[in-house]
């Protein structure tokens, strides 16, 4: 392969023009995280390092053994297509409770350092595992709106919800993990109890 | 006369094609030839077994292996697993650290990735992670030793495409003129260095995307879980298409950016094919059977670009060409691709190539761009459709429901269906809620719905008419059912600001016929019906021909 002056520098033209129009075309779909950004599994990164480090491989997805972590669909947009995502009302983290392992799963399979390891321990999890925080929609909570119900209340795995008069739930924002499992369960529909993503550290 | 398919105009049609009197197996590259064919089919397999596995664990932890339900092919292969395992808790665990795709794999507990994914994440997220380092070390030290073993022997897209060569029989039956367009082999350095200065520039590990054998994995995956795929089989179709009727080996030759990776990885191989100048007779078979149009016959030993994968060995008629072990050649190799021993016809290739090297270039980036700006679409409302809380059993009584966001003015409207996908004559609860976004209260105005059934042509019918409602218990609730298979529209009519504002949300009621693939399967059928008479008609006509000389 020899290549005169003349080729070279055409040839680096070539690249570096090729090059920024393309950096251009994928900023355009480069959109900041909005407000309804996805929930990650847990031990991800915060969102703008996760999406530059996950290879969009799916060993989390094959690993979690709840079957609840998904690839977000092409139609996402090329930013966001194949990184891993949960849709807790569909299926929530049940932070490898019933499973016989030493770190989450899906923290353990993560080739790439997206998701860092997280100890099944209920410290670390706390400390690491942030996927979002739950929050009460108070006018269709079924306790806030003259019934009693308090199902959301058994299904948390961390004991981040309080119960409050008449068995309503009160989120203890330190103690969240943003699991879904309150989302899970909750009987009303559209459910009143929503894990939303938080900035991680 | 038959010309073997191979209408390759750069090949000299002067010199004799040797045959052997008697059929010969040479043993060696025949034993080359079997173990590549069986490596490629366990490849597949083990396209296949990653989803199969992962499933098989999803459903061990959840308790349901015996609910597995029918005999389906998906139930077959995972209770297939379930006798591998035996209660055996070492397979067990060896089956339970089998996940992930080709891309990126943990194969019964060994960790392995592209190299180009490798490459990707480094550059992407300017880190290294040891995990990621160890699950490159048996890739690349497979790829320095043995070079670009991974396209000839592995690769999946690959063995697909030579399933594809084999469909240009067909092209062949009905006449019609193969193409083979070439471009520069050195296009896919480019689009390599493109690549993965994209990926640095914006951040943003795009390749698996694009990058055959990832998607390929990704959408056995889907079919796997989801008995559906993405766009991304649609991206493989397009290959293979180009690869059927104008180029031959068009992605692998000048696109591929892992092959270009491959290649400059196994530039000091210690594997090669040597040519036996003394035994060589120039008969051009082992340039004609290369897939990746390199030529054997005009070097000494295969340069950077070669897959090892034996074609050219099997072919040759003179026990020229065989493989050898070697020390790194240090210096330049070539595949017979630069100046020194260039044929005539290569000059030409070459001069043509250089005059439009950057129109040639510009366009293969754009191809491979498109490729990722073609994935993108604008975000869909969220189709929620349950599993089950903790149960794989079908009937577990809890219905699938449905969500639909939408905004408007200062309202956040929800749209909830239960049952989210209901059969024809269900009675369906649509329930409305609607939130003031700065206030956090319900909307508490009376608003109207109706019910429509869409029409791929002419007017939609309407199937309730407006209906209006007061809330109870902050949300508006409406029970509807749907005649018949189809898509529906449910419009809700509200107040925002003094003025009515009407929002569609759309419904599917059983199993509707999609439109598109109606379109795609008589598209189909019709051209597989035109190809088959064209077939038929030349046939008659050269029989009657036959028939007349006679």
């Amino acid at each position: 392969m020899t290549l005169d002056r003349r080729d070279f520098v055409l040839n680096l033209l070539g690249l570096g023009a090729a090059t920024a129009t393309g950096a251009v075309g994928v900023g355009l779909f480069n959109q900041p995280a909005h407000a309804h950004a996805p929930i990650r599994p847990p031990g991800a990164l915060p969102e703008s390092d996760f999406l530059s480090t996950c290879i969009r491989c799916q060993r989390c997805a094959d690993a979690c053994p709840n079957h609840c972590i998904k690839a977000t669909p092409e139609s996402e947009g090329p930013v966001r297509a194949g990184t891993p995502f949960i849709q807790p009302r569909e299926q929530a983290c049940m932070l490898c409770s019933r499973v016989e392992t030493e770190h989450l799963r899906c923290t353990e399979a993560c080739p790439s350092g997206a998701l860092q390891l997280v100890a099944k321990t209920l410290i670390d999890i706390q400390q690491k595992a942030q996927m979002g925080k739950a929050k009460v929609d108070l006018n269709l909570c079924y306790s806030y709106n003259d019934f009693t119900c308090g199902t959301c209340l058994k299904a948390c795995p961390v004991g981040a919800l309080r119960t409050g008069m008449w068995a309503r739930p009160i989120v203890d924002m330190d103690a969240c993990v943003g699991c879904g499992l309150c989302e899970r369960v909750c009987i009303r529909y559209p459910h009143a109890i929503r894990v939303e993503a938080g900035e991680r550290k | 006369m038959t010309n073997d398919g191979m209408t390759n105009d750069e090949f000299p049609k002067t010199l004799p094609k040797v045959r052997p009197s008697t059929f010969v197996i040479r043993h060696s590259s025949f034993l080359v030839s079997i173990a590549r064919r069986s490596i490629q089919l366990l490849s597949v397999g083990v396209l296949v077994l990653l989803p199969i596995m992962a499933l098989y664990t999803h459903f061990k932890e959840a308790h349901a292996i015996h609910d597995l339900g029918e005999n389906n092919w998906r139930n077959v292969a995972v209770r297939g697993v379930e006798r591998f395992v035996n209660k055996d808790a070492g397979r067990q665990q060896l089956v339970q650290r089998t996940q992930g795709t080709i891309w990126s794999a943990r194969l019964f507990g060994v960790s392995l990735s592209d190299p180009l994914a490798g490459a990707e994440a480094i550059i992407s997220s300017r880190s290294f992670y040891k995990p990621m380092l160890w699950s490159l070390l048996i890739p690349v030290a497979v790829t320095v030793l043995f070079g670009r073993v991974f396209c000839g022997w592995i690769c999946p897209m690959n063995t697909l495409l030579e399933v594809v060569d084999k469909c240009r029989r067909l092209l062949r039956i009905a006449e019609i003129r193969e193409r083979d367009v070439k471009f520069s082999l050195k296009n896919k350095y480019f689009v390599l260095a493109v690549t993965l200065g994209l990926v640095g520039v914006t951040s943003v590990p795009f390749v698996a995307l694009f990058y055959p054998p990832a998607v390929m994995s990704r959408e056995v995956h889907l079919f796997v879980f989801g008995s559906t795929v993405g766009i991304g089989a649609y991206v493989l179709l397009a290959i293979g298409a180009i690869e059927l009727f104008v180029s031959k080996r068009w992605w692998c030759r000048y696109i591929c950016p892992g092959g270009a990776l491959y290649s400059l990885l196994g530039r000091f191989r210690v594997v090669r094919v040597e040519r036996d100048e003394n035994k060589c007779v120039h008969c051009g078979e082992c340039v004609r059977v290369c897939q990746f149009d390199l030529r054997p016959m005009l070097v000494q030993i295969t340069g950077m670009e070669c897959t090892n994968c034996g074609s050219c060995v099997r072919a040759c008629d003179d026990d020229a060409l065989r493989f050898r072990w070697m020390l790194p050649v240090i210096g330049m190799t070539n595949d017979g691709m630069t100046n020194d021993g260039m044929t005539n016809d290569e000059c030409q290739t070459k001069n043509a190539s250089s005059k439009s090297t950057l129109v040639i270039r510009a366009s293969s980036f754009l191809l491979a761009s498109s490729f990722v700006i073609g994935h993108s679409s604008f975000a869909q409302a969220h189709h929620i459709l349950g599993l089950p809380h903790y149960s794989y059993k079908e009937n577990y009584p809890q219905a699938p429901t449905l969500e639909y966001p939408a905004t408007t003015g200062p309202y956040d409207v929800l749209m909830t269906s239960f049952p989210g996908h209901p059969v024809p004559g269900e009675r369906t609860t649509i329930a409305f809620y609607i939130k003031d976004r700065n206030t956090g209260l319900p909307y508490e105005l009376p608003v109207s719905m109706r019910a429509l059934k869409t029409a791929t042509f002419g007017a939609n019918t309407v199937i309730m008419e407006p209906l209006i409602h007061e809330p109870t218990t902050n949300q508006h609730k409406y029970f509807v059912t749907f005649p018949d298979d189809g898509e529906y529209i449910v419009e809700l009519t509200m107040d925002v600001e003094g003025k009515p504002e009407v929002i569609p949300f759309l419904m599917i009621a059983g199993a509707p016929t999609a439109t598109k693939s109606v379109v795609i399967a008589i598209g189909a059928g019709l051209g597989s019906f035109l190809l088959v008479v064209r077939a038929v008609k030349l046939k008659r006509d050269r029989r009657r021909r036959l028939e007349n000389v006679e």
